[in-house]
């Protein structure tokens, strides 16, 4: 090796740059330089705005100085690096840091981006030449893996950094990249691979996972952590009067009067809110009240075109917006310096995701963050309370990794397919090394071989199946155009509903919208969307065709993927801020306190439950019998538990439940009244045969159902088109709830039906959660309250409208009950 | 479990499978096979479980054991799409099958009526029995009864404690009766039911008529 610049020159190279910035590197930097250099993989734990992205680029660049040490000299083609992130939004950024480097060091290196919104011409220009470094997105590295000759392209990459690695860790989009550098492995023979991840209760596996279990990459790993201290202030907007704070309700419009001035008051302030409908109505409703703002306030969510996200990231950067408001799509590391102020609308259900946003204000390193909590119901002061605990304490929830997800192996064999096509002993030896597959046996290896090729596990004379093949050499391959061209237009796990492009009739993109939203619209119907009112007219070609409307008053999307669930953490934290209302005033806090009325109401309707207590009410409404209970344990454990409880229940007697479940509580309604006496008497909550009635519970409810549909998309059994490109195989789509069926009735050892069951229960259900919230309320005393009518816990569960149902009448018997034929509604 | 009902002056007994049996003419309904749907889907890298498409020749076998019927009637979509391997196995249980066949073509059957009729079942666009007239797509504006198929009706039901329930239907309308989908992965389409409709659920193993829909207040 041409070795002229030792690893401390090449250090000191960097540090001098740093100097020149007026910077000095951080301990952090300085560690995962050396370790790059010293040719370790690994995993750097820090958060957004810490420079993280200085901390790779350098040595990645300075690894290649060192093997040619004479920049002058013409730089050999092909792709050095590639680094990964899960938003496209972030980019731009990215590769501005890399050039920023590149060009101080004298290093012409070109820096490409190919994401989904990159062009046509782009990516074939990309084909003939790969740019230095590249920046990507999971989705689009497999897509490239998907093109002929793909090992040929990155035989000369060397480093791989995979950003925001603990966003992806926790999704089948992590099982994509595990997947993925399996393969790269073996086709870089140089490649170095380091992941960034925030801080995770996890982080030790969150390294095993991206470098494989066992692997010589692991055990040539560091795990470097920043441990920059930084201080969090969190203030609730608390109304003015407690009486009139509304019980249930997502919006917390009833404070934008607080909200004004803390905008007003200063540079700029990010609004993060919990869905995008939710964003889209407070964007409008600040307009309304501040019309002054025009033009200095924004909106950024997902399903806004490209344009206006560039504009809006840039706008902030360059100080000329107050406010804008945002989802989950401003959450990751984009570096707003000029954010001052962050505001959080309703609970943002989570602590790291907290500690993000409140991180995204006062953007550099040491300076303190501000963050505005405002609740959007009575409740959710509570969980400001529990918030305010959290970031002093420092509890952050696990991120959990996938296992045996085959409908993600399904998809990427079927690319390896598609490209170079494969054989499946040098690939088995691949996958079986990750995280996710690690526990795959033999058998289901050979079973999902069978099913890309048989389409089945058996071969039948009459049938068609046509997908991958077996050729000569023994190579898997897909030789049909039409079988290849459709999967590339499929690759990708983020799975949703059919996304609409909304276009103006005369012309012009504005974004894209789901399907079921717009199948709810009739002709002259005006909505809101990405800030203003449209005029639905008409949909061609899977594109919805509206116009500008002047009306005041419009329906608002509302997007299916926005419900956030409470960490085991911030459980804990809500159950002691709850438990808080029987202290004396003085023992409480602000927030607490101000909810006094609240806990007034609830105490004459009912009891607000101590540690010792699990409370249970009932009461009759039009709707039917209520049984609420309130383990205050987070959704997920809810959900298990309502599943479990009314399985139960349903074995004594024939009977029908609807299931909601919140963050506090749960509730089982039916049109019968239940024996909550027999209940106790039975104890239905024990922890005994949980695993057992868990699973059984879930044949008799829908989850599973529900996680069907997505497993349905990458594995590829459902084909979903292509409507961006205006592509329409209607005669190839079909849904996903008539294949469960078809799957339950003919073939429930399928593996792929299998998975959406073990999904449930490992993914949704969390059994450990679930066992402990069972053995706690095993030591409380239950507190039954039969009520005159609907309490203030019980309000935002018995009016929710996501609900799942369980049921072990016969069919018969309940249509003898069922009062009314729907019709659908009719236009007034 | 069927259920007789009487319509156009005629006894007709309704099939929880989705079929109808007309014992005077010893006819035999069924509508909307779809065949080959499963094959299609295949044929194009959608493994659709090969198992559910021998459902509709395993019903049909099951229908003639149970009803004995003279003719049997296919009211149109009888196949889903182009040639595919599933009509050879339409084609053995067509020969094996002891009735006289009759096709009335639905807007899905584009394979040529010369390859029905080599098999020995007749095609045509409507067809004439009794009061009936046999139609894929149920008629507009029609003087006399009429039954048909190509909806796919379904209906759906709400009780007390938020239930809901969506199940595939006979629907009849004044003189129009509408047959349900016969084939496996076929999926159904919810019907807005209007006072006067009369409406036969299909459950499990039971037909069971619904009470009759009344405008509702809003």
């Amino acid at each position: 090796m041409k070795n002229n610049s030792s690893k401390e020159q090449l250090i000191s190279r960097a540090t001098r740059w740093f100097h020149g910035q007026g910077w000095e590197p951080f301990p952090f930097q300085k560690k995962t330089w050396e370790a790059f250099l010293d040719g370790k993989h690994g995993l750097l734990n820090a958060p957004t705005g810490s420079g993280k992205t200085y901390a790779l680029w350098f040595p990645i660049l300075l690894q290649y100085l060192r093997e040619h040490p004479d920049s002058r000299e013409t730089i050999p083609g092909g792709l050095k690096a590639v680094w990964i992130t899960p938003l496209r939004a972030l980019s731009q950024e990215i590769r501005q840091s890399a050039e920023r480097i590149t060009r101080d060091l004298d290093l012409p290196f070109t820096v490409g981006i190919r994401t989904g919104d990159t062009s046509q011409a782009e990516r074939a220009r990309q084909r003939k030449k790969m740019p230095d470094l590249l920046i990507t997105t999971p989705e689009s590295l497999q897509l490239l893996l998907a093109t002929k000759g793909y090992d040929k392209t990155f035989k000369s990459c060397y480093a791989i950094v995979v950003d925001e690695w603990h966003e992806l860790l926790g999704s089948k989009r992590g099982v994509q990249m595990e997947l993925a550098l399996s393969r790269l492995k073996t086709v870089s023979p140089s490649l170095r691979i380091w992941g960034i991840s925030a801080t995770i209760g996890n982080l030790q596996q969150a390294r095993e996972v991206l470098l494989g279990p066992g692997s010589e990459a692991l055990q040539q790993s560091v795990l470097i952590r920043a441990h920059l201290p930084k201080k969090i202030t969190v203030k609730s907007l608390l109304p003015e009067k407690m009486e009139t704070f509304p019980w249930r309700g997502h919006l917390g419009l009833h404070l934008l009067d607080a909200v004004i001035p803390v905008i007003k008051d200063s540079k700029t302030t990010l609004i993060f809110t919990n869905t995008r409908s939710q964003c889209e109505i407070w964007f409008q409703k600040i307009l309304e009240r501040e019309p002054g703002l025009a033009g200095e306030i924004a909106m950024h969510h997902g399903s806004i075109n490209k344009e206006t996200r560039l504009w809006v990231e840039q706008a902030i950067r360059e100080e000329r917006l107050k406010a804008v408001v945002c989802t989950s799509s401003l959450d990751l590391g984009v570096d707003f310096a000029p954010v001052e102020t962050v505001v959080q609308i309703g609970g943002p259900k989570g602590v790291a995701r907290f500690l993000q946003r409140a991180g995204r204000s006062g953007h550099r390193p040491g300076e303190e963050s501000l963050i505005y909590f405002l609740p959007t119901h009575a409740i959710e002061l509570v969980e400001a309370a529990a918030l305010q605990r959290t970031v002093e304490g420092e509890g952050v929830e696990d991120r959990m990794p996938y296992l045996n997800s085959f409908d993600v192996l399904v998809q990427y064999l079927t690319t390896l397919a598609v490209s170079n096509g494969f054989y499946p002993e040098a690939v088995f030896e691949e996958v079986s090394r990750t995280f996710c597959y690690q526990g795959m046996t033999r058998d289901q290896w050979e079973w999902i071989l069978n099913f890309l090729v048989l389409g089945s596990q058996s071969l039948q004379s009459y049938d068609e199946y046509k997908k991958v093949e077996v050729l000569e050499d023994g190579r898997f391959k897909v030789t049909n155009r039409g079988v290849a061209m459709r999967h590339r237009f499929q690759i990708g796990t983020i799975v949703g509903d059919a996304d609409l492009t909304v276009r103006y009739q005369k012309g012009g993109y504005i974004g894209t919208i789901e399907e079921w939203f717009i199948s709810k619209l009739r002709r002259g119907d005006v909505f809101t969307f990405a800030g203003r009112n449209l005029e639905f007219i008409r949909i061609r070609d899977m594109q919805v065709l509206v116009q500008k409307s002047s009306k005041k008053t419009a329906k608002v999307p509302s997007w299916m993927g926005g419900r956030l669930t409470l960490s085991a953490q911030m459980s804990e934290l809500l159950r002691q801020e709850l438990y808080s209302a029987a202290l004396p005033p003085e023992k409480q806090s602000l927030e607490i306190r101000s909810l006094a009325p609240l806990f007034e109401r609830q105490q004459w309707e009912s009891i607000v439950p101590g540690p010792g207590e699990f409370l249970i009410e009932t009461f009759r409404t039009r709707e039917g019998f209520h049984h609420l209970f309130y383990p205050f344990e987070g959704r997920f454990v809810h959900e298990a538990m309502a599943s479990l409880l009314s399985y139960r229940i349903s074995l004594l007697s024939p009977i029908t439940f609807s299931l909601a479940y919140n963050d506090y509580g749960f509730e089982l309604l039916s049109d019968k009244e239940l024996d909550m006496q027999m209940v106790l008497d039975n104890d239905l909550f024990t922890a005994e045969y949980l695993m057992e009635d868990l699973q059984k519970s879930l044949n008799s409810t829908e989850m599973a159902r529900r996680k069907f549909r997505d497993i349905a998309v990458i594995s590829g059994l459902v084909f979903t088109g292509y409507p961006k490109k205006g592509i329409k195989m209607k005669h190839l789509q079909s849904n996903s709830q008539l294949l469960f069926d078809v799957f339950r009735d003919y073939e429930p050892e399928h593996l792929l039906y299998q998975q959406a069951f073990r999904e449930t229960f490992e993914h949704q259900l969390e059994e450990g959660r679930l066992r402990l919230a069972l053995e706690r309320i095993a030591s409380q005393q239950v507190i039954w309250k039969p009520c005159e009518k609907p309490t203030p816990f019980s309000f935002p569960i018995i009016t929710d409208r996501l609900r799942e149902k369980l049921s072990s009448e016969k069919l018969a018997d309940r249509i003898q009950r069922m009062t009314r034929i729907l019709t659908r509604q009719r236009r007034r | 479990m069927t259920h007789t009902l009487e319509f156009g002056g005629e006894r007709l007994q309704l099939h929880p499978w989705g079929a109808l049996f007309w014992e005077r003419e010893s006819l035999l309904l069924v509508s909307d096979l779809h065949l080959g749907k499963i094959t299609h889907f295949r044929k194009h890298g959608a493994a659709v479980p090969l198992k559910a498409l021998h459902r509709n020749f395993a019903r049909l076998d099951g229908l003639c054991e149970a009803f004995a019927p003279e003719r049997i009637c296919f009211l149109g979509d009888l196949f889903h799409s182009h040639m595919n391997r599933e009509w050879a196995l339409f084609e053995s249980w067509a020969r094996q099958c002891p009735c006289d066949l009759e096709l009335v073509v639905g807007n899905h059957d584009i394979i040529s009526p010369l390859r029905y009729e080599a098999l020995g079942v007749t095609c045509s666009e409507t067809l004439e029995k009794g009061p009936f007239l046999l139609t894929h797509h149920p008629l507009e504006n029609h003087e006399g009864f009429n039954i048909s198929g190509h909806i796919h009706p379904a209906v759906r039901l709400k009780g007390t404690g938020r239930q809901h329930l969506r199940l595939p239907c006979f629907y009849l309308n004044g003189r129009q009766m509408i047959l349900p989908a016969f084939g496996a992965f076929t999926g159904s389409h919810v019907m807005e039911p209007q006072p006067g409709d009369r409406i036969y659920a299909l459950a499990d193993s039971q037909i069971i008529p619904l009470k009759e829909p009344t405008r509702e207040m809003r």
